[in-house]
């Protein structure tokens, strides 16, 4: 009964009008930021991540992960109507989204994606309400060897789920981890790498790094004329799928929401390769496979949910654990340690506020989400098409205004520049950047807690290898770093496997 | 040899390995008992410097150098330095003189829009962006040599 009492302390403080606004003001701004091109769900938070300073906490957190799972659902429109995913999950609704879209059901599938997306996400909030709290119990017996070995079990996975190779990502949170090392060291008040300018003095901020990857990056690499605008619009008379359509997509939405849930949980790009995996395994059990590609609804609905449910399955280690799986929740949890909360087992129990308030809003952010995909899609229509020329220019001023007032630093601004010009680059040599944003979020726990280890056992390193858990986490660390090896043996990895199986080689 | 995009991004990890490890000397390594601030960082770069190594032997699986499509670098280029000069200008000149111009310049001259509507567009956004961040929200913007 203890989780009903504290989701009903949710719910008071996500009913509050002023959260409530935010939780809108979220869900609409991360609906535009999953629609327009050349704007990912983790630009669009770090751009506004300054915005929520003068908010509290439980505010802040609402709006910016509405902005996260906003983005799950507004990728979906751009899909479907325009053939062009609006942010990397929505790749796989494309292919079926468009081809219904041409035969005249854009309607039917937009009211799929939205009603899947709804489904799963209320899905996988019930069950971030009902792990989340006992993962988040049984994290308090981690002392600094198990927060060594969860934080390099977390990049290993990472790594393993990536969708380039080991070697790829392993790079990028080396790169990503060393920038964490730059400003002064805690421990011993040594200067690193700061090089007399005084503002590296308190380490290189993630929102610079994380607007300049992935904002100006995806803006440099984006040629305007490459931007076709040329959308599908919907027809609103036929906006209520057909009995046949609804009968097709209820299984694919069941299997999608489990899929994406337990995906989510797992450290990676996990909203996009639960889209991936779900749109196979659709494909794997459907009757008619043949018709993927041509317009079948279970190719709408199957990757629709899933995404939505990674998504929310994501903030479970990030909650429980304080272990961001991805750059979003990354940069999530850096705005929840900014407004003075930090993530991690001790979260339920000393902000419970907080953790149950922002719970309570995704359930609340779901519906919000589902009234305004559907009516408002005319709308929105309307946004996609502003020519890419006129709201890239928008964009950079956004990166600079927002970087800027993070620290009232013009250094920062630099380095966001600098790192657009290193995210482009990263993307002309197949790097993937999360990582590296990864890596420079848990850079400062991992040193403090592999010191603080190595100095509590006297320097004896067998420490990470005789306490159970952290033994079974590197033990875990081992199986996965010998399947990557195997895989490299063999020649052909999961990825590959999964890639042959969407393209029907096998 | 057939230089392949891998040899390009291996090689530029491991040299970045070699620099930053020069760069690192000074700092202390302590002991496993006592660890210093230098200890994470050796362990980084010589992370970094095996697996950019272990790119740069198994390059020749990745596509040929030439292969890379730097179509895009041409309209890159010119946002980069537009972006650096209104960076240049930002805290010298201020919010309102500065993001006009910037915006006027790649809508303008990057993009070739007609002169009026970027016109419009750059003083209508940089108006409704001053009125919304420096008045309604009173987020302090920075005002340059010319008090505004």
């Amino acid at each position: 009964m203890e989780i009903f009492d504290n989701l009903l302390l949710g719910f008071s403080v996500a009913f509050r009008p002023d959260v409530l606004i935010y939780a809108f003001l979220g869900c609409l701004v991360g609906t535009l930021v999953g629609m327009l091109p050349g704007i990912g769900p983790l630009a669009g938070i770090s751009i506004l991540l300054p915005v929520t300073f003068g908010l509290d906490a439980t505010k802040a957190i609402v709006m910016l992960a509405g902005i996260y799972y906003g983005s799950q659902y507004g990728g979906s429109t751009t899909s479907i109507l325009m053939r062009i995913p609006g942010e990397a999950a929505s790749v796989m609704t494309c292919i079926d989204g468009y081809a219904m879209a041409r035969k005249g059901r854009a309607g039917a599938a937009l009211a799929i994606a939205a009603v899947g997306s709804f489904v799963a996400g209320t899905f996988g909030v019930i069950m971030l309400t009902l792990v989340a709290p006992p993962l988040a119990n049984f994290a308090l017996r981690f002392g600094p060897p198990e927060y060594t070995a969860l934080l390099v079990l977390g990049l290993v996975f990472l790594a393993y789920m990536s969708t380039t190779s080991l070697a790829r990502t392993l790079i990028m949170a080396c790169v990503g981890l060393l920038l964490g090392c730059i400003g002064i060291d805690v421990m011993s008040g040594h200067f690193r790498y700061a090089f007399d300018i005084k503002e590296l003095g308190d380490g290189i901020g993630l929102v610079p790094v994380a607007v300049g990857l992935f904002g100006l990056g995806e803006i440099l690499s984006t040629p305007s004329k490459t931007v076709v605008g040329k959308v599908v619009p919907p027809r609103f008379a036929e906006l209520m799928p057909s009995r046949q359509e609804w009968r097709q997509s209820v299984m694919p939405v069941a299997r999608g929401s489990v899929l994406g849930f337990v995906v989510g949980i797992v450290p990676g790009s996990a909203h996009i390769i639960a889209s991936f995996l779900s749109y196979a395994v659709e494909k794997r059990v459907s009757k008619t496979p043949e018709e993927f590609g041509k317009g079948a609804v279970a190719g709408v609905a199957g990757p629709e949910s899933a995404n939505n449910a990674a998504s929310t399955g994501a903030f479970v280690p990030m909650l429980a654990l304080g272990l961001p799986t991805g750059p979003v929740t990354a940069v999530l949890m850096a705005a929840l340690l900014i407004h003075g909360v930090p993530p991690g087992p001790q979260l339920v129990t000393e902000h419970p506020q907080v953790f149950w308030g922002f719970i309570a809003s995704m359930y609340v952010g779901n519906l919000m989400l589902l009234a305004l995909n559907l009516p408002l899609v005319g709308l929105f229509v309307r946004v996609l098409q502003i020519p890419y020329a006129y709201l890239y220019p928008l964009i950079i001023m956004f990166c600079i205004v927002g970087v800027y007032l993070v620290n009232n630093s013009i250094v920062d601004v630099w380095i966001m520049l600098i790192m657009g010009l290193v995210g482009y680059a990263l993307r002309k040599f197949h790097f993937d950047p999360a990582p590296l944003v990864l890596g420079l979020v848990i850079a400062p726990t991992f040193e403090l807690s592999l010191r603080q280890s190595l100095v509590m056992s006297s320097g004896n390193w067998t420490i990470f290898f005789t306490r159970p858990i952290a033994g079974v986490l590197f033990a875990i660390c081992g199986v996965l770093l010998a399947l990557s090896a195997l895989s490299w043996l063999r020649q052909k990895d999961w990825r590959e496997r999964l890639a042959e199986t969407e393209t029907g080689k096998k | 040899m057939n230089l392949r995009r891998d040899h390009v991004a291996g090689g530029a990890f491991v040299l970045a390995g070699v620099v930053v490890g020069i760069l690192s000397f000074d700092l202390p390594f302590g002991t496993l008992a006592s660890p210093g601030a230098g200890m994470l960082p050796m362990l980084l770069i010589g992370y970094l410097t095996v697996f950019g190594a272990v790119l740069f032997v198994r390059a020749n699986e990745s596509p040929p150098l030439a292969s890379i499509d730097w179509s895009d670098f041409r309209h890159a280029l010119p946002v980069v330095a537009v972006a650096a000069v209104a960076v240049t200008a930002y805290t010298r000149l201020g919010f309102l003189i500065t993001i006009p111009l910037m915006l006027f310049f790649l809508t303008f001259v990057v993009e070739r829009r007609p002169l009026l509507p970027a016109a419009a567009f750059s003083i209508g956004v940089s108006a409704i962006s001053y009125t919304l961040f420096g008045l309604l929200l009173k987020i302090p913007l920075p005002r340059g040599i010319l008090g505004f």
